[in-house]
């Protein structure tokens, strides 16, 4: 996905905005001129700058034909999007069930989903899956002593 | 991998009765502890506290029998670390070395958690304050720096050692105070710990470290800085050249960081006894005291009642000495 | 010399034997895999190495990416993909000669030179670090917080193509440095009262996040099973090297030179180093006409700089703890971990260990020639591997990695962050690796203007009255004068352009 300089620059310069605005709750460091907001105020007028800046090319490219927001080719291609989706969810599924699910459960379903959608052949999709998240679970947690949860699996391991 | 060995059985049926929980339900369940324990340590590998903290867990592991795994929770001024043990399931397998700075962080406003928030188990060490100035500085002893600071302007001198409102910094406040001087005489200039602060010592960007003695060992063994003092009782008998502020200025003032483990609260009661005696028998073992000894760190023990009372006091005190230097969250 | 005896000792360790040549291999096969790069075999090697005693880990590191570089050279040839970015400058000559039928000769030539080229730059690293050191044992807060601002500098001018989006890049990794406890007052910024951001943004999980996360999400879009090489068989490789090093030699030496000092200076790696010395090549070349058409000489120039310049970046890393490229920003914090802050300190407190990297990195640099030879003999099955399989075991190494370093969640929701928005800013353009150098110096040369203002009592000339300082802040003020000359005048180019 790729956005026009100036729709990044005006993001920039909210963000740094926000961030400026924020740092006016910041207490000032006893004794001293410059606390702990000093850096991030300057920081953010940085990025206004830089965003500035953008703007101002991204509005000559503009006007040479650019696009506001072009997406990537292979969003038109079938099925892409979909795998991209599903990689990202894959992660965001990690950090919401592995506590309870445990490392191996949640690995090995990542593991077969992905190898599934990247066409594996079937019949090696699960096998696989289960015999990469046992070894490498073998070799973080009881080599390396990476406290990987434990999950429904706690009282077996 | 629980492996049920006719001789691990026994074992375990044995622990139970002892306990005095043998049922059908323990039976299921075996004793305490099962399973692998986890040794939370607020602070990052390879510093004092995780030194501490790992060879606690390794005379733990061969107690108990059972894997014991340090975990390095880090950032945050220790909160992170801190917090991670206070809200662990109290089920005996998650325990964690708790710092001075439990007795600190909440009167700065940084976190809700304070010594009460825990089940104490044991007080393991404590480390006074050193007095360390440059190798090639001209004050030979702490009676003549003393006598330059009482005679320079408030803010002429700077020291380090650790963050803004760290156990090094209360130190200083309170050996300025004992003096008859203010909090702020001696301005501190904060640090990322004890290393970087000898190091700009030795560099002359500042003029005085009031850290412990064993961690500004390497500057002083390369001859680079030098203790004068230590803030303390008695002499460390790794370091005997160096007086404390009792002899050589009539000082009594000490106050040390110190380090001890604790669980979350709601322990039950015969995993915490099974816990203190583990802490207890590693504490009395020849490898612990060889370990702290070689590195200079002090020992200290307290059972978990001592240990409340300890923190408990210590609290107080930093909560006085940091309302009185302007530190502490109104 | 009782350190680089007990050096020899840590070294000789059959442990630490296994693991350069362990990590010797997974860094040949990560080089050579188009798409995964040095940085990402550094990354992917610290949850490993979080156990290990200092001298493997380090020994660990070194070996992977000494062998990534070179074996970024090996798909370069024989698919016109550079296994690594640090090719890139002269994929397209390489497999310009391949097709010409010099496959043998290009691929003997890459790696004959990178061994040149990286012993060089180790031999720099061996001479200027310890010396280096010694200065900066005198260094105090002004002296870093000019270091830190120079790299920071650097960054900004040399390391990237469009200064202005390196430089939002570097602003906002040194903005997403500000989270958590601030260096100073210890008051914790932009936590939003939760207690994990107050540790900040863990570092690794970060850069797992920037490097390999968002190179699975644009690898899982181009997923075309394994790749086809280039027709023609691999003969003997070393044939004709003599003769290209009798007529060569003095681009060998350039390139080691340009390579080493590139890497030397934070924010630019191989990758920069390889391009400069490739265009300097073709600049001063007697026939620069040939250039593009399968000739060999930019090729020399290049291979050697790209390996000598991750020797030279260990210098600023190990004597500062500034990071002379994205690799050595990942050894930082490691060093951090295994309690050997980079500084002068390590120099005293642990000569050994600096000693021992530097064996390894001669032992390394040595290693690769057999093992060099067997990967570009074996180069068609290793680009075989099914990249369908490959891709989902990555994602959960990285996952495991970033577990590894905050030991919770958190480090795993801090790598889909930034994966996700190193995957927009490449997409739009804007460079990763100035964020990098932003998250790890932003904190250095915060707090030391801080305590440099403590201890000055508030006055800005005390940054220039040490002699060290006085000369380091004249540097980046003269390097600022050149930047700000630089875009005016490109500025008024773009003008008359578009007039």
């Amino acid at each position: 996905m790729r956005a026009n300089d100036a729709v990044v620059g005006v993001l920039l310069i909210v963000i740094a905005a926000a961030m400026v605005a924020y740092t006016a709750t910041f207490p000032a460091f006893p004794g001293q001129r410059y606390g702990p907001a000093l850096f991030p105020r300057l920081l953010g007028a940085g990025i206004i700058l830089c965003g500035a800046a953008l703007v101002v090319r991204g509005l000559a490219a503009r006007r040479m034909g650019e696009a506001w927001i072009a997406a990537g080719d292979w969003t038109r291609e079938p099925g892409k999007p979909l795998t991209f989706a599903l990689v990202l969810a894959c992660l965001v599924g990690y950090i919401l069930v592995s506590e309870s699910l445990g490392f191996i459960v949640t690995a090995a379903a990542i593991l077969a989903v992905l190898f599934w959608r990247f066409q594996v052949r079937p019949l090696l999709v699960l096998p696989l899956a289960v015999a990469s998240s046992l070894v490498v679970h073998w070799f973080f947690a009881s080599l390396m002593r990476v406290p990987l949860p434990r999950g429904i699996l706690d009282s077996i391991l | 991998m629980t492996q049920f060995t006719r001789r691990g059985l026994i074992a375990s049926i044995a622990a139970a009765s002892a306990a005095g929980t043998l049922s059908r339900e323990s039976f299921a369940q075996a004793a305490y502890p099962s399973r692998p324990l986890t040794l939370v340590v607020p602070w990052g590998a390879g510093g004092g506290t995780d030194a501490t903290a790992r060879i606690v867990g390794a005379l733990l592991e061969k107690d108990f029998g059972q894997p014991v795994n340090v975990v390095n929770r880090t950032g945050g001024s220790g909160v992170v670390g801190h917090s991670a043990i206070a809200t662990a399931a109290p089920d005996g397998y998650t325990i964690g070395m708790v710092t001075v700075e439990i007795t600190m962080m909440h009167h700065q406003g940084l976190t809700e958690l304070k010594p009460t928030s825990y089940a104490p188990l044991a007080l393991m060490n404590e480390d006074p304050p050193g007095v360390q100035v440059k190798g090639d500085s001209p004050y030979k002893t702490v009676k003549d720096l003393a006598d330059a600071i009482k005679a320079a302007p408030a803010g002429k001198f700077k020291a380090s050692g650790t963050g803004q409102g760290g156990i090094w910094h209360l130190a200083l406040i309170g050996w300025l105070q004992a003096m008859g001087l203010k909090p702020d005489h001696v301005a501190w200039v904060p640090s990322n710990g004890a290393a970087p602060a000898m190091q700009d010592l030795a560099a002359g960007g500042i003029d005085i470290v009031t850290c412990s003695v064993p961690e500004g060992r390497a500057m002083i063994d390369a001859g680079r800085a030098k203790s004068l003092a230590i803030m303390a009782a008695e002499r460390n008998p790794m370091f005997k050249d160096v007086p404390t502020l009792n002899e050589a200025l009539g000082i009594n003032y000490s106050v040390g960081a110190w380090r001890g483990i604790a669980g979350p609260k709601g322990l039950p009661a015969d995993v915490q006894a099974r816990l203190v005696a583990g802490l207890k028998k590693a504490y009395e073992s020849k490898e612990f005291t060889d370990f702290m000894t070689n590195r200079g760190f002090g020992i200290k023990w307290a059972d978990p009642q001592a240990f409340a009372a300890f923190m408990e006091d210590g609290d107080q005190k930093m909560g006085a000495a940091m309302k009185a230097a302007g530190l502490a969250k109104a | 010399m009782d350190a680089l005896s007990a050096a020899f000792v840590l070294v000789a360790d059959p442990y630490v034997l296994w693991v350069v040549l362990a990590s010797s291999l997974f860094g040949m096969f990560v080089g050579a895999m188009p798409g995964l790069t040095a940085t990402m075999a550094t990354a992917l090697l610290v949850p490993v190495t979080f156990f290990m005693p200092p001298v493997p880990a380090l020994a660990a590191i070194v070996s992977a990416t000494t062998m990534a570089i070179f074996a970024g050279d090996i798909p370069a040839a024989m698919l016109r993909m550079p296994g690594t970015p640090a090719s890139a400058a002269y994929t397209d000559e390489s497999y310009a000669m391949a097709r010409k039928g010099q496959l043998d000769l290009n691929l003997g030539t890459n790696l004959v030179f990178s061994v040149v080229g990286g012993l060089f730059g180790v031999a720099v690293l061996i001479v200027a670090a310890p010396l280096l050191a010694e200065i900066a044992l005198n260094f105090s807060s002004y002296e870093y917080f000019w270091l830190a601002a120079l790299g920071l500098s650097c960054a900004v001018l040399i390391a990237t193509l469009d200064p202005l989006k390196g430089f939002v890049s570097l602003l906002l990794g040194l903005a997403i440095g500000t989270i958590g406890i601030d260096p100073a007052a210890g008051f914790p910024r932009f936590t939003f009262g939760t207690v994990e951001l107050m540790q900040g943004i863990s570092f690794i999980p970060a850069m797992i996040g920037l490097f390999a996360i968002s190179e699975i999400l644009r690898s899982s879009v181009a997923m075309e099973g394994g790749f086809e090489a280039v027709e023609g068989k691999v003969g003997s490789i070393f044939k004709g090297i003599g003769a290209v090093a009798r007529r060569y030699w003095f681009n060998v030496l350039r390139g080691s030179v340009i390579g080493t000092v590139i890497g030397a200076l934070p924010g630019a790696g191989a990758d920069i180093a390889a391009w400069i010395s490739y265009a300097v090549s073709k600049r001063f070349s007697k026939e620069p006409e040939k250039f593009g058409t399968g000739h060999l000489e930019g090729i020399v120039d290049a291979t050697s700089a790209n390996n000598s310049a991750l020797g030279g970046a260990w210098i600023p890393a190990l004597v500062f703890g500034i990071p002379g490229d994205s690799i050595t920003a990942i050894v930082i914090g490691v060093l951090y971990m295994k309690n050997m802050n980079p500084g002068p300190m390590v120099f005293i407190q642990n000569p050994q260990f600096i000693y021992a990297v530097f064996l390894i990195f001669i032992l390394a640099n040595l290693l690769m020639l057999p093992l060099g030879w067997a990967a570009i003999k074996s180069a068609k099955v290793i680009l075989r591997t099914p990249r369908n399989v490959l891709v989902p075991l990555i994602l959960i190494f990285c996952v495991v990695g970033s577990y590894a370093m905050t030991n919770s969640i958190y480090g795993v929701v801090v790598m889909l962050a930034m994966g996700i928005a190193g995957w927009l800013l490449e997409e739009n353009g804007f460079p990763v690796a100035p964020i990098i150098l932003g998250l790890v110096l932003g904190e250095m040369f915060e707090q030391n203007f801080m305590t440099s203002m403590i201890k000055s009592d508030g006055s800005f000339l005390a940054f220039f009255e040490r002699p060290i300082a006085g000369v380091l802040g004249g540097l980046t003020v003269a390097v600022w004068g050149l930047f700000a000359y630089k875009a005016v005048r490109g500025l008024s180019g773009l003008r008359a352009a578009t007039a």
